[in-house]
């Protein structure tokens, strides 16, 4: 980041440089050729030219090579300066959110923990409640993290990138949902088509994850998962046959705590953490219309750039 | 009876763990501080350790650190409130077997811990030589020529097996599905792309032809 800043302003100041350079040397040239008149015309005259002017662009050279090394550096200290502050800044920010995010789990730990490991011993008629004790204390720590992540800047840098194929999250995403998809009643179709990209396999796992929990809430009878290779970009898709989301509402879905159904199921983060996933993959996310006629969620990645 | 080492500070966790360990049939013995567990990890023979990673004095990772460098191959499990990709990397780095961050459901706990316990039952391949290739599998870390290069964690996994069969060439299906756990249908050049990643680590090192292309087969590390 400093080095590229620094690099941008050396480029622009040689930029600058070579034009009064050239600008010297035409002006020293003219000058030169008024003040021998007539005269220049002999090859004498002629010859002294060029070895005059060749000796102008010595001059110019020697005054420029110092400038540029001098420069190269100033640019350096002024990037850095320039920078510094702005990574020092995302760095607390980074260790804000983490110590936070310690600090709120440590006592949810106690009370999931605590609530679990009674359940065993509690009375029949309170088993339910430590469950739901437990349960909530879960649910709680999960919106912690996902407050923590949409609170940093959707960059590659916030992610540990390797070549990932899209086919193997939708594969591994149908096998953690089966449970629940029997539960609901509905049929999970799968066309898991090879797409490389360079990802965060946890995170793409979270986003496929959290797209297909939506999907599941809306389905009637069906939901598909694939994924697959496109002149645009890798694309996993998650498509259900449930109502499906009006033009209107589709850009609101993905906002922070923005529910569809005042339901009480979700915590309103879900599609904002998939839209968040998206970006800091440099990708995007979009609702169409699917072919099973619910909603059809979109995510295109760029590929691999090794595939 | 297996025995189970809890290094945790928070006494309602601790409790709460030696709670649910027990239900499993698993003894439990609970330690609050990082010198007194690493005590009893050199000292004392436990099946597998759950360590959390902020402690008072000595954290988690010094703890696993530590006893790996004192050549204690037992088990552990890292337990954090933190899920970020630096906490989960450096605790694999130190030395632990998984990494599960809190708060926990006991049924993953009791699993997670189940399946390091089993790792515990095969033989301990401390490292592995190849021609120049050192692969350390406790420390995860690889060097070429005495020199140590940097893999990613799915890379060194394939460069493990890769080593771990040495001169056997391995199907790109044995590779998904030992590495990656995909059991789709059709194809993937996933395995390729790992390959020539690592080629070109090694090759920086002169070791870019020792990961051969079996044709028709797959790939095989040359002896």
């Amino acid at each position: 980041m400093i080095l590229r800043t620094a690099a941008l302003y050396l480029a622009v100041f040689i930029c600058v440089l070579l034009a009064l350079s050239v600008g010297a040397y035409a002006f020293v040239e003219r000058e030169y050729a008024s003040l021998m008149g007539p005269a220049l015309g002999t090859p004498e005259a002629a010859a002294g030219m060029t070895s005059a002017m060749r000796h102008v662009v010595a001059t110019i050279a020697t005054i420029d090579l110092p400038l540029v090394l001098v420069f190269g550096l100033a640019s350096y200290a002024l990037a850095r300066a320039a920078i510094a502050p702005v990574e020092a800044a995302r760095e607390r920010e980074r260790i804000f959110a983490s110590d936070a995010a310690h600090e709120l789990r440590t006592p949810l730990a106690a009370i999931a923990s605590v609530a679990q490991a009674s359940r065993a011993t509690a009375p029949p008629e309170s088993r339910a409640a430590f469950e739901e004790i437990a349960r909530t204390a879960l649910d709680a720590s999960e919106i912690v993290s996902g407050l923590l992540t949409l609170a940093r800047d959707p960059r590659p840098g916030v992610l540990q990138c390797e070549p990932v194929d899209l086919a193997g999250v939708v594969t591994a995403c149908v096998r953690d949902l089966n449970g629940a998809a029997s539960a609901h009643g509905v049929r999970v179709e799968t066309q898991p088509g090879s797409a490389i990209v360079d990802g965060d396999e946890r995170r793409l796992r979270q986003l496929a994850a959290n797209l297909a929990e939506n999907a599941l809430r809306y389905a009637r009878t069906t939901v598909r998962i694939s994924s697959l290779q496109t002149p645009r970009g890798c694309e996993l898709i998650v498509e259900d046959d449930g109502a499906g989301i009006p033009e209107a509402e589709r850009e609101r879905v993905f906002a922070r705590f923005y529910r569809r159904e005042r339901d009480g199921t979700g915590n309103g983060l879900g599609l904002a953490i998939v839209r968040w996933i998206a970006l800091a993959h440099r990708g995007t996310v979009t609702v169409r219309e699917a072919s099973l006629g619910g909603a059809s969620f979109v995510v295109t990645l760029p590929q691999h750039p090794d595939v | 009876m297996m025995r189970i080492l809890v290094i945790e500070d928070n006494p309602s966790i601790a409790d709460a763990i030696r709670q649910m360990l027990e239900g499993q049939k698993l003894a439990a013995n609970v330690v609050g501080d990082g010198e007194a567990g690493l005590d009893h990890l050199l000292r004392q023979s436990y099946d597998a350790a759950i360590v959390d990673v902020m402690l008072p004095g000595m954290d988690g990772f010094a703890v696993a650190r530590s006893a790996r460098a004192e050549g204690v191959q037992t088990p552990i499990l890292m337990l954090t409130a933190r899920d970020g990709v630096e906490d989960r990397v450096k605790g694999l780095d130190c030395g632990a077997d998984d990494y599960l961050v809190k708060p926990f459901v006991e049924e993953e706990l009791v699993a997670r811990l189940r399946a390091i316990l089993r790792r515990g039952d095969r033989p301990v391949v401390a490292a592995i030589d190849v021609g120049k290739l050192h692969v350390d599998i406790g420390a995860r870390s690889a060097a070429y020529d005495g020199k140590r290069i940097e893999f990613g964690a799915t890379e060194f996994r394939l460069l493990e097996l890769l080593a771990r069969n040495a001169g056997i060439a391995l199907s790109r299906a044995q590779i998904l599905e030992r590495i990656w756990d995909y059991d789709f249908d059709g194809s993937s050049n996933i395995v390729d792309v790992y390959v020539s990643q690592l080629r070109r680590k090694l090759k920086k090192f002169g070791g870019g032809s020792i990961i051969e292309t079996v044709w028709g087969v797959g790939y095989r590390l040359t002896t």
